[in-house]
C-alpha cells in the first residue's frame, strides 16, 4: 500500500509537470482521482492504473476535412505539430481554406500560425479617412474589442504585449446606407518582428465595418482551464470581399408578441457577425401596436399589450444608431391597409369615425387570415390624416434616405365588403363591388399612402425614394403594372418556391427582394402543415442573379415566439441565409462540408456574443470535422 | 367566511372599488375634455390635414386594460370604460376555470374571492408525519415553495396601482399518515388532499398525503391557487379551496439526452423545478450514448476521461448527488440511463491499455452507416467479462447515486448485428444479444443487493418482438415503446404481460421535425408535435386515433414519457423545445381527462406557462399575445 502511494505521488509529480507544460483545455480542475487504489478488486478485477481522469484532447487540422479530436499524446519533438491545436476554436480559425470566415469572403488566403495577442494592445488608427467618418468608426471599433473580450467571457487573462495595429482607410466621407452602398473591403495581416499589422482599406465606413467583423473572425479563444483564457490571431491574411447581395435582412414580427428592445439589440449583433444588412421591423400589426407616436400616442395607448411593451421613440432611435453602427439599416414596416387593428379602434371615441374596420371582429374566420381581424378604412379620410401624423412621426426618427415598408398583404375584401361605410364610398366613386372593385380601393389606398410618404419625407429634407411592399393579390401580373409603379415599389415576394411570381415580376422589370415561405420562414415547422427548413435546407436555396434581385430576407413571424424562444428559433438559421446573400457559393467548396465547420465556428461566436443558438449537430460531429456525414 | 367573502371577494374588484370610482370620474372629466378639444381641433382642421400634433392633447396616456368576468370568460377593456380595475391574472383565477394544471382528478371547489399574502407569512406545521426523515424533507420542500412565492413576487412591477389592504398570514398544515419512505417509488401513493379556508386574519391550509411526494403535490396545487396581481402589486391567493387529487398513471416522464449534445447542471435543476410544477415524477436521463459518456463515476471514471467532450462538459458524482437532491424534494426520482450493448463509444475504448482487452467493437468505425443508425458507432463486447464487471459497478454507482432501487434502465435499443457478426460468426447476434440482456440483469441484481429490482425498462427492440421477446421475463423487465402508435408492437408487448412505458416516437419524441443534421438522411423523424397533438394521444384508450385498437384485459400500461433527444438541441435551447409541450403530457397522465385540447385546456395552459416562465423556465408561448389578453377569442 505504502509503494502504490508512493508510487502515485511520483505520477501525481510527474502528471503536475505535464500540466505545466502542456495547455489543457478549459475547466481544469486539478483534482486526481485515486478511488480505485484501496478498493481490494481481485486478481483478475478491473485494476486501473493510477491515472488523470479528466477529458483532455488536441483538435488536429487534417487537410481536405477539418479539425478532428485526437488523444493528447506525450510531448515530443516527433508529433509536435503546427497542425495540432489545444483549442477547437484555434483550429478552425486556420484550418481550411476560408478558416473561420462566416460568411464566406470572396478570396482569402490565411495564413496557418497564430499568435496570442490582447485587446488592450489592440490599436486602431484611422489612417486615411474622412473627419465625417471617424465618429462612427470609433463606435464601430469599440464594437469590434468588446467581441473579442466576449470571446473570452469577458477577460482576456493571457497578458501579451505584442501590438496590433489596425489601419483603416476609408474613401467616402458619406454614411449613408442604402442599396448603393459599396460594402466592399480589403483586410491584410501582416506579422512583422515585433507586431501584427493589419490593413483595411474600403470604400464606405460599413465597407471597413465589415473588414474589423472578418478581422475579428481571425481571432479565436484558447481556454486553459475555467478561468483563463487568451486570444490567438493568425499572423497573415490576406482578404479580397464584397456581398453578392445587396439586401440582405431579417425580418422580426413584434406586435404578434412583444420582443424586448434587448432582445432586438441581441438580434442585431447576431446579423452583424454574419453580415446581414436590413433589420426589417414588422413592428405593427392587427394584434398590437407597440410603435410610440409622438403626434399619435392613442396607437399606443389602444394598440400596446401594456405600459412595459412599448418601444419609445427614443429607444426606437437609439436602436436604428446601434445597428447603423453595426452595418444594418432598419426598415421599419407599417402594415397596411391589412393586418392593422388594436391601436386603430379608437377613431369613434375621438370624433374620427372608424379608423378601421372588422378590429376585433368575432367570428373572425371570413374576415381575416387568423385573430384578431381588422383593415384600415380608405373611406374615411381621417384614416389618411392620422396615417399621415404616423409617417411623419417615422420620416423624422429614420435616417434619410429612407427606407419604408408599406405592409400591403391580405387583404380580406370581405372585411371591406362587410362595411356599409365603405361600399357606399365605393360606389360614390363607381367602383364595382366586385374583386377588381375591391382591388381598385385597396390600390388607391397604397396611392394615397405612397402620397402622403412622399410628402411627410419631403417635408423632414429627404427625397423620394423606393417602397417596399409584400406580393399579394395586387402584385399579380396581369393587376400590378395598372396600380403599383415599378420606378416606385420593390415588391417582397414570399410566395413559396413553386410560385412563378418572382420570375414574371423581374420580367416585367420590378425590383424584388425574394423571400420564399417555404424555405426561408423561420416560424414554419411549428404550426399547421408548414414544414421546418434547417439550416441546410435554408443554405441550399439560390435566388436568380438578376440585377433587380436586391436580395432577400429570413422572417422571424412572432405567433409561437417571444423573447423566450427568439434566439434558438432564429440562429444559427438566419447566418446560412447571410452567407448565400453575402458569398452565394456554388459548386465546389459551396457545400455543406465545407460550409460547416465554418458554421459551428460561428454558432461557438454567437455563444460568446451571448446569443443562444440552436445546436446544429451533437458535439462530437462538431469536434470531427466531416466524420458526420 | 361570509365576511371574508364580501369584503374582499367576488371579489377583489371590491377592493378596487373606491379607488377605482374616483379613478372613474377622473378619468370621465379627462374623456370630456379630450372629446371637447378633439372636436374644437378638428373643426380647424377640417379640410386639411392635422399639422398640430394629437401629442399635445393626450400626453402620459399609458395604455391600461382590465379584465371583467362576463359570461364565464375574462373580457379585455380599457380601464378607462369600466369601474373596477382588474388584471388579467386575477380574472382568470376568479372567473369560471381552475387554472390548475395538471387538472386534479377527484371533486374541486375553488372560491371566487381572493385576499392578498406575502411570501414571508407563510408558516409550516407538520401535524403528522412518519419519521423525522419525512419532516425534514417536507421542511425543504416547504421551502423550496416559498422560494418560488418569492420568484414569483420579485416580478411585481414597482408601480403599484391599488391598494388592497394588509396582506394574511398562511398556516400551512401536513399531515403524512403512510410511507415513511420520502422516495418516489413505484408503488408511492401520490394522492393528495387540500383544504383552504379563511380563519379572522389567516388563511389554513390543510395537506394530508399519505407520503412525502402526495404532500409535495399538495403544495404544488396550493402554489397554484396564489398568483401575482400585477395591478396590485401583490400575491394573492384565493381565500378558500378544496381539492382531491391523484395520478391517473404512477410513471410520467421526461427523458433528456445529455450525450449527444452536453447540458450545464443548471439546465438539468431548472428542467426539474419545470417537471415539479407540472407534477411529472421520472426524470429519464439518457446519460451517455456513442457521441459522449459526461458521468464521471469514482467507479469506472476511465469512461468519462475518455468519452467525454472535453473537460467542461462532465457531471461528477457531487452534482449528480445535488440533482438528485433537488429532484427528490420535488416529487421526483432520477432514473439514470447508461444505454448498453448498443449506442456506446471511445468511452469504452481503454480496454486494451488497461489490459482488459477489447470491451467495445465497431467504436467510431467507418462507413459508420454499416454499423449504426448514426455517427459514431460502437457496441460493447458481449463475450468480454470485463464488461460485466464494470457494468455491475456502474449500476451499483447509478444505485447509490440516486437512491432509485425499484425502477432500472438498461438501454438496450438499436443493436447492430452486422456489427458483432463481424466478431462472433459462430453465434447468432439475436441470440447475443439476448444473452447480453440476461447477463446484464444478473450484474443488475447483484448491484442492487441481489435483488432485481420490480421493474427493468428496456427499448423496445427486435429483442422485444417474437420469438425473443417470449424469451424476456415479464415478471422482471419492463419495455419502453418508442415505435409509432400504430405499430403492432405495443399491442404485442402488453399483451404478453409486460410492464409498459409509451414514447411513441411519432407523438411523444420531442426532437422530430427539425431535418436532418446529416447530408446522407432524409430527415430525423418528422414532423413536430404540437402540445395539443401530444395531449390529445391516448393510446390506451379503444377509440382514440392513433392509438393501439382495442385494450386488452390486463394491460400494464404504467405511464409514458416525453423524450428529449439532443442531436440538434443544447443549452440555450432547451426550454423553449421541451416546454410547454412536455406540459401537455404530463396532464395526459395525470389527469388523462377524455376530451381533447379544448378552449378550457388553452387557458388553463397559458396560464402554467405564465408559472413556467416566473420559475426562469423559456418556455414558448402557444400564440400571440393578444389570445392571452382575449381568452376564447383565438379558439
Amino acid at each position: 500500500m505504502v509503494i502504490v502511494v508512493i508510487g502515485s505521488v511520483n505520477l501525481l509529480k510527474f502528471l503536475f509537470h505535464e500540466i505545466l507544460q502542456v495547455r489543457m483545455d478549459w475547466h481544469w480542475t486539478l483534482i486526481v482521482v485515486l478511488v480505485q487504489l484501496a478498493q481490494g478488486n481481485g486478481g483478475n478485477g478491473v485494476d486501473p492504473t493510477p491515472d488523470l481522469y479528466e477529458p483532455s484532447w488536441v483538435y488536429k487540422c487534417e487537410p481536405e476535412e477539418g479539425c478532428h479530436r485526437s488523444e493528447r499524446t506525450k510531448p515530443t519533438a516527433a508529433n509536435s505539430s503546427f497542425m495540432v491545436f489545444d483549442s477547437l476554436d484555434v483550429c478552425r480559425t486556420v484550418c481550411g481554406h476560408f478558416g473561420g470566415l462566416w460568411p464566406r469572403p470572396v478570396t482569402a488566403v490565411l495564413s496557418t500560425q497564430t499568435v496570442k495577442m490582447h485587446p488592450n494592445f489592440l490599436r486602431f488608427t484611422l489612417l486615411d479617412a474622412p473627419v465625417e467618418t471617424s465618429e462612427i468608426l470609433v463606435e464601430m471599433t469599440h464594437v469590434i474589442t468588446a467581441n473579442l473580450l466576449a470571446e473570452c467571457n469577458g477577460n482576456v487573462t493571457e497578458m501579451v504585449a505584442t501590438p496590433v495595429i489596425v489601419n483603416i482607410a476609408v474613401k467616402s466621407p458619406s454614411l449613408e446606407l442604402t442599396w448603393d452602398t459599396d460594402e466592399q473591403y480589403l483586410l491584410d495581416v501582416e506579422n512583422t518582428v515585433d507586431n501584427i499589422v493589419v490593413h483595411i482599406s474600403a470604400e464606405t465606413v460599413y465597407g471597413a465595418r465589415h473588414a474589423l467583423e472578418s478581422f475579428t473572425q481571425l481571432i479565436a479563444p484558447e481556454f486553459s482551464n475555467q478561468y483563463q483564457c487568451g486570444l490567438r490571431i493568425v499572423t497573415g491574411a490576406k482578404i479580397r470581399d464584397r456581398p453578392v447581395y445587396k439586401h440582405r435582412g431579417l425580418v422580426l414580427d413584434t406586435s404578434r408578441n412583444f420582443i424586448p428592445m434587448v432582445d432586438i439589440k441581441r438580434t442585431i449583433d447576431g446579423m452583424a457577425a454574419t453580415k446581414m444588412n436590413v433589420f426589417h421591423w414588422h413592428v405593427t400589426d392587427s394584434q398590437s401596436f407597440p410603435l410610440e407616436s409622438r403626434r399619435v400616442p392613442q396607437f399606443t395607448k389602444y394598440g400596446a399589450y401594456s405600459a412595459n411593451e412599448i418601444y419609445s421613440t427614443e429607444e426606437v432611435r437609439e436602436s436604428i444608431r446601434y445597428a447603423q453602427i453595426r452595418g444594418i439599416r432598419v426598415v421599419i414596416e407599417i402594415d397596411s391597409p391589412a393586418h392593422a387593428g388594436n391601436g386603430w379602434q379608437w377613431g369613434k371615441e375621438y370624433g374620427f369615425g372608424d379608423l378601421a374596420v372588422c378590429v376585433n371582429a368575432r367570428p373572425w374566420r371570413h374576415l381575416c387570415i387568423e385573430p384578431p381581424c381588422g383593415q384600415l378604412n380608405p373611406a374615411n379620410p381621417a384614416m389618411y390624416r392620422v396615417l399621415r401624423d404616423l409617417y411623419r412621426d417615422i420620416a423624422e426618427l429614420v435616417p434619410k434616405p429612407a427606407l419604408f415598408h408599406v405592409g400591403g398583404d391580405e387583404v380580406y375584401l370581405g372585411c371591406w365588403n362587410s362595411s356599409e361605410e365603405i361600399v357606399s364610398y365605393m360606389k360614390n366613386k363607381g367602383f364595382d363591388t366586385d374583386i377588381e372593385g375591391f382591388i381598385r380601393l385597396w390600390a388607391e389606398f397604397h396611392a394615397k399612402a405612397l402620397q402622403i410618404w412622399d410628402e411627410e419625407t419631403m417635408a423632414v429634407g429627404g427625397q423620394q425614394q423606393h417602397v417596399l411592399i409584400w406580393s399579394s393579390e395586387l402584385t399579380q401580373p396581369n393587376r400590378i403594372e395598372n396600380y403599383l409603379d415599378k420606378n416606385r415599389y420593390v415588391i417582397e415576394v414570399w410566395e413559396p418556391l413553386s410560385s412563378p411570381l418572382l420570375i414574371q415580376l423581374l420580367r416585367m422589370g420590378y425590383k424584388t427582394i425574394s423571400i420564399p415561405k417555404d424555405i426561408w420562414y423561420l416560424d414554419h415547422g411549428f404550426w399547421g402543415k408548414t414544414k421546418y427548413s434547417n439550416w441546410r435546407r435554408m443554405y441550399e436555396h439560390v435566388l436568380p442573379r438578376d440585377p433587380n434581385v436586391l436580395g432577400g430576407e429570413v422572417a422571424m413571424w412572432s405567433e409561437y415566439v417571444d423573447a423566450q424562444a427568439l434566439d434558438t428559433r432564429v440562429w444559427p438559421r438566419a447566418a446560412a441565409v447571410g452567407e448565400r446573400l453575402w458569398s452565394d457559393p456554388r459548386g465546389g467548396g459551396g457545400g455543406f462540408a465545407g460550409a460547416e465547420p465554418r458554421l459551428q465556428r460561428l454558432r461557438a461566436r454567437l455563444r460568446a456574443r451571448g446569443l443562444r443558438p440552436d445546436a446544429v449537430s451533437p458535439e462530437w460531429c462538431a469536434q470531427h470535422d466531416a466524420r458526420c456525414y | 367566511m361570509k365576511w371574508c367573502g364580501e369584503a374582499v371577494g367576488r371579489g377583489s374588484p371590491a377592493y378596487f372599488a373606491r379607488v377605482a370610482r374616483l379613478r372613474r370620474a377622473l378619468l370621465l372629466l379627462a374623456a370630456a375634455a379630450c372629446t371637447a378639444a378633439a372636436l374644437l381641433y378638428w373643426r380647424q382642421q377640417s379640410d386639411d390635414r392635422a399639422t398640430r400634433p394629437l401629442h399635445s392633447l393626450y400626453t402620459g396616456v399609458e395604455p391600461e386594460w382590465t379584465w371583467v368576468c362576463r359570461n364565464e370568460r375574462c373580457e379585455r377593456l380599457p380601464a378607462a370604460e369600466t369601474s373596477s380595475l382588474q388584471s388579467l391574472p386575477t380574472c382568470n383565477m376568479l372567473c369560471a376555470s381552475t387554472q390548475l394544471w395538471p387538472q386534479p382528478t377527484g371533486p374541486v371547489s375553488l372560491a371566487t374571492a381572493a385576499v392578498p399574502v406575502r411570501a414571508s407569512a407563510f408558516t409550516l406545521h407538520i401535524v403528522t408525519s412518519p419519521s423525522g426523515h419525512v419532516s425534514d424533507h417536507l421542511e425543504d420542500a416547504f421551502s423550496l415553495f416559498l422560494e418560488d412565492l418569492k420568484a414569483l413576487e420579485k416580478n411585481t412591477i414597482s408601480d403599484k396601482r391599488s391598494d388592497i389592504g394588509p396582506a394574511h398570514e398562511v398556516l400551512v398544515r401536513i399531515s403524512v399518515n403512510g410511507s415513511s419512505d420520502v422516495r418516489m417509488l413505484i408503488d408511492t401513493d401520490e394522492s393528495y388532499k387540500l383544504s383552504l379556508r379563511p380563519k379572522r386574519n389567516t388563511l389554513v391550509a390543510d395537506i394530508t398525503a399519505h407520503s412525502f411526494c402526495g404532500a409535495r403535490h399538495g403544495l404544488e396545487t396550493l402554489s397554484q391557487l396564489i398568483w401575482l396581481d400585477p395591478y396590485a402589486g401583490s400575491l394573492l391567493a384565493l381565500e378558500a379551496a378544496t381539492v382531491e387529487d391523484a395520478p391517473r398513471f404512477r410513471y410520467r416522464g421526461l427523458l433528456l439526452d445529455t450525450a449527444r449534445n452536453y447540458f450545464p447542471v443548471g439546465e438539468i435543476v431548472r428542467t426539474i423545478d419545470a417537471m415539479a410544477a407540472c407534477k411529472l415524477n421520472t426524470f429519464h436521463w439518457h446519460i451517455s450514448d456513442s457521441q459522449s459518456f459526461p458521468l464521471r463515476l469514482n467507479s469506472a471514471p476511465q469512461l468519462a476521461q475518455h468519452g467525454a467532450y472535453g473537460p467542461g462538459a462532465v457531471y461528477t458524482t457531487e452534482e449528480v448527488r445535488a440533482i438528485v437532491r433537488r429532484a427528490r424534494l420535488r416529487g421526483i426520482r432520477v432514473l439514470i440511463e447508461v444505454d448498453a450493448p448498443a449506442h456506446v463509444g471511445r468511452a469504452w475504448s481503454w480496454g486494451p491499455q488497461a489490459g482488459l482487452g477489447q470491451l467495445a467493437y465497431c467504436v467510431e468505425v467507418e462507413p459508420w452507416s454499416a454499423y449504426c443508425g448514426e455517427p459514431p458507432c460502437g457496441q460493447l463486447n458481449p463475450r468480454n467479462p470485463h464488461v460485466y464487471e464494470l457494468l455491475e459497478r456502474i449500476y451499483a454507482e447509478i444505485i447509490q447515486l440516486t437512491g432509485v432501487d425499484d425502477i432500472f434502465h438498461l438501454g438496450g435499443d438499436e443493436v447492430s448485428e452486422r456489427c458483432w457478426s463481424q466478431y462472433f460468426n459462430d453465434t447468432d447476434p439475436m441470440d447475443l444479444w439476448l444473452d447480453f440482456t440476461q447477463r446484464a440483469m444478473h450484474v443488475l441484481e447483484r448491484a442492487n443487493g441481489g435483488k432485481a429490482p420490480e421493474m427493468t425498462l428496456l427499448w423496445s427492440s427486435r429483442l422485444t418482438r417474437s420469438p425473443y421477446l417470449e424469451r424476456l421475463d415479464t415478471k422482471k423487465f419492463g419495455i419502453q415503446v418508442w415505435g409509432a402508435s400504430r405499430w403492432p408492437e405495443s399491442r404485442a408487448v402488453l399483451d404478453a404481460g409486460f410492464r409498459s412505458v409509451i414514447s411513441h416516437v411519432d407523438v411523444w419524441y420531442l426532437d422530430c421535425g427539425f431535418g436532418s443534421w446529416r447530408d446522407s438522411s432524409d430527415g430525423h423523424c418528422g414532423p413536430y408535435r404540437s402540445w395539443q397533438q401530444i395531449y390529445e394521444h391516448r393510446p390506451w384508450v379503444d377509440e382514440s386515433v392513433g392509438g393501439m385498437g382495442q385494450v386488452g384485459d390486463g394491460w400494464r400500461v404504467e405511464g409514458g414519457e416525453a423524450c428529449q433527444w439532443s442531436e440538434q438541441l443544447a443549452a440555450g435551447g432547451l426550454d423553449a423545445r421541451v416546454w410547454p409541450r412536455t406540459a401537455a403530457l404530463a396532464e395526459r397522465l395525470w389527469s388523462d381527462r377524455a376530451e381533447g385540447a379544448a378552449a378550457d385546456v388553452y387557458l388553463r395552459l397559458d396560464t402554467q406557462r405564465a408559472r413556467l416562465m416566473a420559475r426562469g423556465v423559456r418556455a414558448a408561448p402557444l400564440w400571440p399575445r393578444w389570445c392571452t389578453h382575449n381568452p376564447h377569442a383565438c379558439l
